[in-house]
């Protein structure tokens, strides 16, 4: 049986990756535009240590936020990601099964995966992969890192992004967002997140304050340059995150002219390059603690619990 | 007997449809090239590949290389035997890697001397041991449009690769590509027959792949969902809106060739047919079918699958293609809230380029040169609708409609434009303005569409060579080569004679300070840019291009005079008193290489040759200005051949270089005069001729 409701699917999906070895981690307590902002994405990437990881990432866009009227698309919709370092050989098999996990019998859909390649200037981040297609619709973001922070990664991480809204919505063939169960046969999407989805677009497009926008962002990117003089990698990497959300608003609010824009991608980008860099030196320091017990800690053992 | 195959398959994720085709190409030339050069070439040779694999089938390889004698070159002979004639170590050391005493080696003459030399019998080498030694090389090293690395650090190759079947007669061929194990298994499809299964030989493989349904042929596949979508476009009672191109890409996602029909909203059909056309086919890689001109509410796409059991399939596409078509419809009504003309103030904030300024400035100057091209062409009548539609040219950019869908930037404009009633010329010069976008594109309607597209295309060249942004070898950023491109053939084509040295002149003009370089450098740059194009346009349609050389080099800048010229020189070039004067030209040019002017006086022709020569000339004369006048060109060039008699004569009996200096100089004149005649229509020096073939010719005529 299909996946029915909203937080099924999240209790189905954070199983299946649990079972398969995975941290199963919490969403980032800080706005974020995507689960590879996370810092259990693009800094456990980096470096030589073995890293697998699930969680709910909560993301923000606020130049798709339509004042909860369009019926797909929201100013924060809900991601499933799962980071995967070094990338299992099997990985596309253990995806497939995951679907499978979710109830969907794909003896009679149609899957297939389509070149798409993945780029994020603000983290200096690129990867090569695949959109994931069920019966023509776009699943799951599928992406082989290969850079991230201006740095070449070695190991791979692989990269596996859920959209939880569309695959409720897909599995329901429901005609709006909104209308998804989020509990089964109990609360919907909508009176879970409506009046979110309403006032921040109202906030976004009309009320944000852009000169307190502005100092703000002035006052993250010094912090995030202190923090890093301080040799604070994770407190330099909030700041920056704070920057990239900021800019994300002001964008929203159409108070970016075309040449700021560029500017202002190039100041968050620095700041993502400089606590890359920091990063892998401060676990350097540490002695790369995670390479030390991969077994123990059931890292790596991802492909092998797929094939049982 | 049929000889050895051999069965290549390297299956791996999804490779990217747009990479398949040129990847298996490769592959199968390499192999075949190394192949041929151990003399292993197969007597067949097949290809197949679906998204997650590459298939080589060999037949006809000889089991074995073919024993062989290798000449070994030892040291020279002085350095291999002592003052004695006693081997030297050099000599000891040579005969023992051959295998062979001192005294056995041969002797070998070359340029640099004699040397020490020894024939080695070499014994072939097992075809699959050469396979094993050639294939992971050329698997590996497969060049890809981007690659990626896995795992560890596996790669570079554009996807990870998970299986490698080496087959040689039913033996595996011992060999691996990165760190997969050449074997005899391989799998089904991904998500219907994913288990792993051996393979004995090509039948086999072919055998156990078709019985999953797999169809490993790219040719058979394409036609099996041609044969498809017809059937179901005629269950439908309309035809498909042709699109190959979007079919191949279809055909190079399946490996199971399956087709899914579905509906949608037939409300959805008061969208312009470009829109729905476009959306369907770029989010949802959907076909469209039409009757008697109008599109039905139905869409067909490909699936990797060979049914739909319970029409899920069916249905998710039809979900999917509602919300894009809502998406579409909704930005068409929002966009139709705001008429072109009040939409143009919003191109003051759309950047063009940061140095050269916003749209609304382009749009400012492409409307000036439009109006100077069409007073040059002396187009009075069109010159209104020509400024009309340059003011809305760039208005669409501003639009949600092109924002979602680039490719439809111009046609959205045009479509606007026509709902909003302005005349037929205006919203086809917008529809139009990116036209012809490749060489065998069609071209701008109409001269209010010619004047405005080459207005836009100039501006953009004059603007990013004035910047210095000029395309060099693969780098082309702005699209330059292509806007040259469309630049030459509108000209070209609709046969305009506008001098572009004088537009671009004007345009530069239109910059103001905007521009780095000087007007002259961009000018003298922009001409051999677009000189570049010509070449390259006239040598697709079959000119030689020594013909288009020889055209060129008397000027370029009215095109339609230049092809005129270029046509001339193709239809005489054959003819062998026009090759003699080609030849004689060169000579002349020889020549006459550092002389100065010299004048000339008929008295002082002593040879009767050389007064031959002169009065043939100047009796022709007349007859090719008029020629020339009226672009006659193949009437100057034959007249110009019969000058090849008497130019003959004259090298056979008049030495040019004469001791006397007055003679000298009057011949050097004459010989001027006649250079300057016939160098006018086109540059014969350019012309590249067969000399031998046509010395030979030239001496019968002369002794005969």
């Amino acid at each position: 049986m299909d996946v029915q409701s909203f937080q099924e699917l999240i209790l189905r999906l954070q199983t299946f990756w649990a079972e398969r070895g995975c941290v199963v981690q919490q969403p980032y307590d800080l706005e974020v535009g995507a689960g590879t902002m996370h810092p259990d994405t693009f800094l456990r990437v980096l470096g030589p240590e073995p890293w697998n990881a699930a969680y709910v990432q909560p993301s923000r866009r606020p130049a798709d936020a339509r004042y909860g009227e369009n019926p797909f698309r929201l100013g924060k919709h809900y991601q499933l990601q799962v980071i995967l370092k070094p990338s299992p050989k099997d990985v596309q098999a253990v995806y497939i099964d995951s679907l499978r996990a979710l109830g969907i019998d794909l003896e009679i859909h149609d899957l297939r995966f389509e070149e798409d390649n993945w780029e994020a200037p603000t983290l200096g981040a690129w990867g090569v992969g695949w959109q994931v297609m069920l019966d023509g619709m776009e699943i799951t973001q599928f992406t082989y890192f290969q850079q991230a922070g201006g740095i070449e990664l070695e190991p791979i991480s692989a990269e596996i992004t859920y959209g939880l809204e569309r695959i409720t919505m897909f599995l329901g063939l429901s005609r709006s967002v909104y209308d998804i169960e989020w509990v089964p046969g109990g609360v919907d999407y909508g009176l879970v997140r409506h009046q979110d989805e309403v006032e921040f677009s109202k906030y976004y497009f009309e009320v944000a304050d852009v000169e307190f926008l502005k100092q703000r962002f002035d006052g993250h990117e010094a912090e995030a340059k202190r923090c890093l003089e301080a040799g604070l990698v994770l407190p330099a990497y909030e700041c920056a995150l704070k920057c990239s959300h900021l800019f994300n608003v002001m964008d929203a609010r159409g108070a970016v002219s075309v040449t700021e824009r560029v500017a202002l991608i190039k100041r968050v980008r620095n700041l993502s390059v400089a606590c890359a860099h920091e990063y892998v030196a401060s676990r350097e320091r540490l002695g790369f603690p995670l390479l030390a017990k991969p077994r123990e800690s059931g890292l790596g053992e991802v492909a092998q619990n797929a094939r049982d | 007997m049929p000889g050895t195959e051999f069965l290549l398959e390297v299956r791996c994720e999804e490779i990217p449809a747009r990479m398949l085709q040129p990847a298996i190409q490769e592959l199968a030339t390499r192999l075949f090239e190394e192949l041929m050069a151990l003399n292993l070439a197969p007597s067949e040779m097949e290809t197949g590949f679906t998204p997650r694999r590459l298939i080589l089938m060999l037949k006809g390889l000889d089991s074995q290389e073919r024993d062989r004698d290798e000449e070994l070159i030892g040291p020279p002979v002085k350095a291999a035997f002592d003052g004695e004639g006693r081997p030297t170590r050099a000599a000891e050391g040579f005969a023992r890697k051959c295998g062979v005493e001192v005294g056995a080696l041969q002797r070998l003459e070359t340029d640099k001397g004699e040397y020490l030399a020894a024939t080695r019998r070499v014994v072939g080498r097992p075809v699959s041991e050469v396979l094993a030694q050639v294939v992971p090389p050329i698997v590996e090293g497969l060049s890809w449009a981007k690659t990626m690395r896995w795992g560890v650090g596996e790669g570079p190759w554009v996807r990870p690769i998970h299986g490698l079947v080496a087959l040689c007669d039913g033996e595996v061929v011992p060999c691996s590509v990165f760190d997969v194990q050449s074997s005899n298994e391989t799998c089904g499809h991904l998500v219907l027959s994913p288990r792993s299964f051996a393979v004995r030989n090509i039948a086999d493989y072919r055998r156990k792949i078709a019985r999953r349904q797999i169809v490993m042929r790219f040719e058979e596949r394409r036609q099996r969902l041609q044969d498809q979508l017809e059937k179901a476009a005629e269950v439908l009672g309309g035809g498909l809106v042709r699109d190959p191109e979007l079919l191949d890409r279809l055909t190079a996602i399946c490996e199971i060739p399956g087709i899914v029909v579905g509906r949608f909203d037939p409300a959805f059909l008061s969208l312009p047919r470009e829109v729905l056309i476009t959306s369907l086919r770029d989010h949802q890689s959907a076909l469209m079918l039409e009757s008697k001109g109008m599109l039905l509410p139905n869409f067909i796409t490909v699936m990797d699958r060979p049914d739909d059991p319970k029409g899920r399939v069916q249905a998710g596409n039809e979900w999917v293609v509602a919300a894009r078509l809502e998406d579409a419809r909704f930005f068409f009504n929002e966009d139709r809230k705001t008429s072109l003309k009040q939409r143009r103030q919003r191109l003051d904030s759309l950047t063009f380029h940061a140095k050269l300024g916003s749209y609304a400035e382009k749009t400012r100057r492409i409307t000036e040169l439009t109006e100077e091209i069409c007073e040059s062409l002396g187009w009075r009548h069109e010159v209104e609708e020509a400024i009309t539609a340059s003011g809305l040219l760039k208005v669409d950019l501003t639009s949600e409609m092109v924002k979602e869908f680039t490719s439809l930037q111009g046609i959205v404009g045009g479509l606007y434009a026509e709902r909003e009633e302005y005349p037929t010329a205006v919203w086809q010069a917008i529809y139009d303005q990116y036209l012809p976008a490749s060489t065998e594109d069609s071209m701008p309607r109409g001269r209010v569409g010619q004047a405005t597209a080459l207005a836009d295309r100039i501006d953009t060249l004059v603007g990013m060579f004035g910047l210095g942004l000029i395309p060099s070898g693969s780098r082309d950023p702005f699209g330059l080569r292509r806007a040259g491109q469309g630049v030459i053939r509108i000209v070209l084509e609709a046969e305009l004679p506008l001098d572009l040295d004088l537009i671009a002149g004007k345009s530069v003009l239109l910059y103001g300070d905007l521009l780095d370089r000087s007007g002259k450098e961009i000018l003298a740059d922009l001409r051999a840019f677009l000189q570049d194009r010509v070449r390259h346009l006239l040598g697709l349609r079959g000119y030689a291009y020594d013909t288009i050389e020889a055209a060129l080099a008397v000027g370029s800048s009215n095109l339609p005079e230049l092809l005129a010229r270029v046509d001339a020189v193709h239809t005489v070039r054959e003819e062998p008193d026009f090759l003699s004067v080609v030849l004689a030209a060169k000579r002349i040019a020889n020549i006459l290489k550092e002389a100065p002017d010299h004048d000339l006086e008929d008295a002082v022709l002593k040879e009767p040759a050389e007064q031959d020569l002169h009065s043939a000339a100047e009796a022709l004369r007349a007859d090719i200005d008029r020629a020339e006048k009226r672009g006659d060109y193949e009437t100057c060039l034959r007249d110009i051949a019969k000058l090849s008699e008497p130019l003959e004569r004259f090298f056979v009996e008049v030495l040019v270089m004469d001791e006397n200096r007055e003679l000298r100089n009057n011949r050097i004149a004459l010989l001027q005069r006649i250079q300057r005649m016939i160098s006018r229509t086109a540059r014969l020096t350019e012309v590249v001729v067969d000399k031998s073939e046509h010395r030979d010719r030239g001496e019968s005529k002369s002794t005969g």
